[in-house]
């Protein structure tokens, strides 16, 4: 990348960002007083502190595509003279605010560009989404340390981008080196450029240092390539589908915390006799109605085979439509499943399973 | 040439435009419809005839056989439903629905006049290009002839284009056949062969009994450039495609339907997924050769 570089002086970073609040709405991750790390609105940087040392619990997700929210409200009416019923329709988009989201990881980052895929690069656009997602600013972080059950290495999603923030920043002890990406990052720069000073060879080198360090302080070891492969050429075993299906409680969590599960349910609440609301929430293709037909036709056997489609759509089927997986090893389903029905599980049950059979045919 | 994005040419119908019909470039939002006519196919299904509220969509509104309307009824959220009109026959749309949950329940409680919500056309419809000029086989079960009765009629109103017609439906009980009307106009027309079978007869019933997989045996066909297309229970489409199989028939000379919950039409939401697919926009048209595992139907 020939995008310019720039040093960012540690003690400036608050004032940077007060600027920025000024015209935007400012999130970044809080750490509560429960202990937990979640992506927060800033509404004040004196009373709220920062928190980037602990992975945020969630992702951005919630920010484009709420757990619940509103498509449309709806009303009935009788026609006066015939008693027709009338059925009107009124669309509720979601607010289009300037956003600076600061401290995102390299793999929420890279979900967000993968979540633009699907909400507003396939046949449709997704007006919602995209109404919350325009004029977002993106200050990503590299991770000179990652997290325990972190192996974005193995999915190439981080820990450091080469695309796709708007500002990168490393940490680089005493100062903050600044990478620009996309336009809207540059324009910060170049708006506020007291802030900003041109990078050095030796802050380059100390970055380039700092990233290379960081890519070999994982400690989990995760073959995603290989799994990739092994899908790739022969189904999953039915033997580790079932095992796994069976130990999964029903919960959605997996899907909820991940920050590229998009799945997604519409219904209608109805509000009183003549209103209602048509909402949008969360879903995940684990719940055994997912698949559920009126009249009792299930197309997934949820006993055996309830996880197969959450682990395939990452693992295979986004490889062959985007040329990717959409599992960005951000670890969180880890922590989150009581029933160990995880990625890495997955991942490492279909690694095991292909050597031994690779074995067994020798 | 450059088309905006989202609008497709309808092969079949030149210089009309298969568009969405969306409000205001929000693909969930739905546009009004009113009931003209319901017409009660038997005891579990009706069809309404159906009017866009907005008269202009009237005019603009265009689909292919095999394609889906989500239907919106008040506090039932949204369902899919199968065109069963031809876009040949323009101004109104049939949807025809089977009594089987909540929104579908609602639905035959509707009265004429009354209003519902509609988004679409959605999905790929049935390949009505590829099929001019072969001999067409229609294998209905139940329901599965609403998008059928869309492709007959379309064939029938573009019948030089097309070869010999043939109809092969079954149905559990004689009280559940549905298009009585158009069965009498295709079998009058004397250009279509209208074979009818019921699992289970009964003391008024004179026509045959027995799956419809029997009638196979009672018509011609060639399996090499003959087009078979198949639409009803997934058993039902399972003996059928093994049988025309059996007969000779390619596997791209096969075209059946997928059925699954859907929430979006559009791709979205999940729901309809079925391999790296999903049938609101990949299907729920399918081809014998896009469906090696007969076990997902």
């Amino acid at each position: 990348m020939n995008n310019k570089t720039f040093v960012l002086k540690k003690d400036h970073l608050i004032p940077l960002l007060r600027k920025l609040a000024k015209t935007n709405r400012l999130v970044a991750p809080i750490r509560n007083e429960y202990g937990d790390t979640i992506f927060s609105h800033i509404t004040s940087l004196d009373d709220m502190e920062i928190d980037l040392d602990h992975q945020p619990q969630g992702s951005l997700k919630p920010w484009f595509f709420p757990q619940t929210e509103t498509l449309c409200r709806y009303t009935l009416d009788r026609e006066p003279k015939s008693g027709a019923q009338e059925y009107g329709f009124h669309v509720q988009l979601p607010k289009n605010r300037p956003t600076v989201y600061f401290g995102v990881r390299s793999c929420d980052m890279f979900a967000v560009m993968y979540t633009d895929m699907v909400f507003l690069h396939g046949d449709e656009r997704d007006a919602y989404y995209e109404r919350r997602r325009d004029h977002a600013i993106f200050v990503t972080l590299g991770c000179n340390t990652p997290f325990p059950n972190c192996f974005c290495n193995a999915t190439r999603s981080g820990p450091f981008l080469e695309a796709g923030f708007d500002l990168q920043l490393t940490d680089l002890g005493d100062r903050w080196f600044v990478e620009t990406g996309r336009a809207r990052g540059i324009k910060v720069t170049e708006e506020w450029p007291a802030f900003f000073a041109l990078a050095t060879e030796a802050d380059k080198r100390a970055q380039f240092q700092a990233e290379l360090e960081a890519r070999g302080l994982f400690t989990r070891l995760v073959h995603v390539d290989l799994a990739v492969k092994l899908l790739a050429e022969s189904k999953a075993p039915e033997a580790i589908v079932t095992e796994l299906s069976r130990r999964c409680q029903d919960c959605g969590g997996c899907a909820y915390i991940c920050p590229t599960c998009t799945c997604f349910n519409i219904v209608d609440q109805p509000l009183d006799a003549d209103s209602g609301e048509r909402i949008r929430l969360w879903d995940a293709c684990t719940f055994s109605g997912f698949t559920l037909m009126a009249g009792g036709h299930n197309s997934v056997d949820g006993d055996t085979r309830k996880i197969l489609r959450r682990f395939m759509h990452k693992l295979k089927y986004d490889v062959d439509k985007h040329g990717r997986t959409s599992c960005v090893g951000c670890g969180r389903c880890v922590d989150m499943c009581f029933g160990g029905v995880d990625i890495i599980r997955f991942i490492n049950r279909i690694c095991e399973e292909g050597e031994n059979g690779g074995e067994t045919d020798k | 040439m450059t088309q905006r994005k989202g609008l497709r040419r309808n092969p079949s119908l030149p210089g009309r435009l298969i568009q969405p019909i969306m409000g205001g470039g929000n693909a969930y939002l739905p546009r009004q419809a009113y009931i003209k006519r319901i017409i009660k196919e038997n005891s579990t299904v009706k069809t309404l005839e159906c009017v866009f509220e907005d008269e202009i969509f009237n005019t603009d509104f265009t689909y292919l056989p095999g394609q889906f309307m989500m239907l919106s009824v008040p506090h039932c959220g949204e369902a899919p439903i199968s065109l069963s009109s031809s876009p040949t026959q323009p101004g109104s749309f049939d949807l025809s629905i089977r009594k089987a949950g909540k929104l579908t329940g609602a639905v035959h409680d509707l009265r004429t006049g009354d209003m519902v919500g509609v988004r679409g056309p959605y999905g790929r419809p049935f390949p009505m290009d590829d099929l001019r000029g072969h001999n067409l086989l229609f294998v209905a079960g139940g329901i599965g002839m609403a998008p059928l009765r869309s492709a007959i009629r379309f064939c029938l109103d573009k019948a030089e284009d097309y070869g010999d017609i043939t109809v092969l439906y079954g149905c559990k009980h004689p009280h559940e056949i549905c298009f009585n009307s158009d069965l009498a106009g295709w079998r009058q027309s004397g250009l279509v062969r209208c074979l009818l079978t019921v699992d289970e007869g009964n003391r008024d019933w004179d026509g045959r009994v027995g799956l419809v997989t029997g009638l196979l045996d009672e018509v011609d066909l060639d399996g090499a450039n003959d087009k078979a297309i198949v639409c009803g229970p997934g058993v039902m489409i399972r003996f059928v495609l093994q049988r025309l199989e059996a007969m000779g028939f390619h596997d791209t000379n096969m075209i059946t339907t997928l059925e699954r919950h859907m929430k979006c039409g559009i791709g979205i939401c999940g729901h309809c997924h079925f391999e790296g697919k999903m049938v609101c926009t990949d299907g729920p048209i399918f081809t014998r050769a896009e469906l090696p595992d007969l076990e997902v139907l």
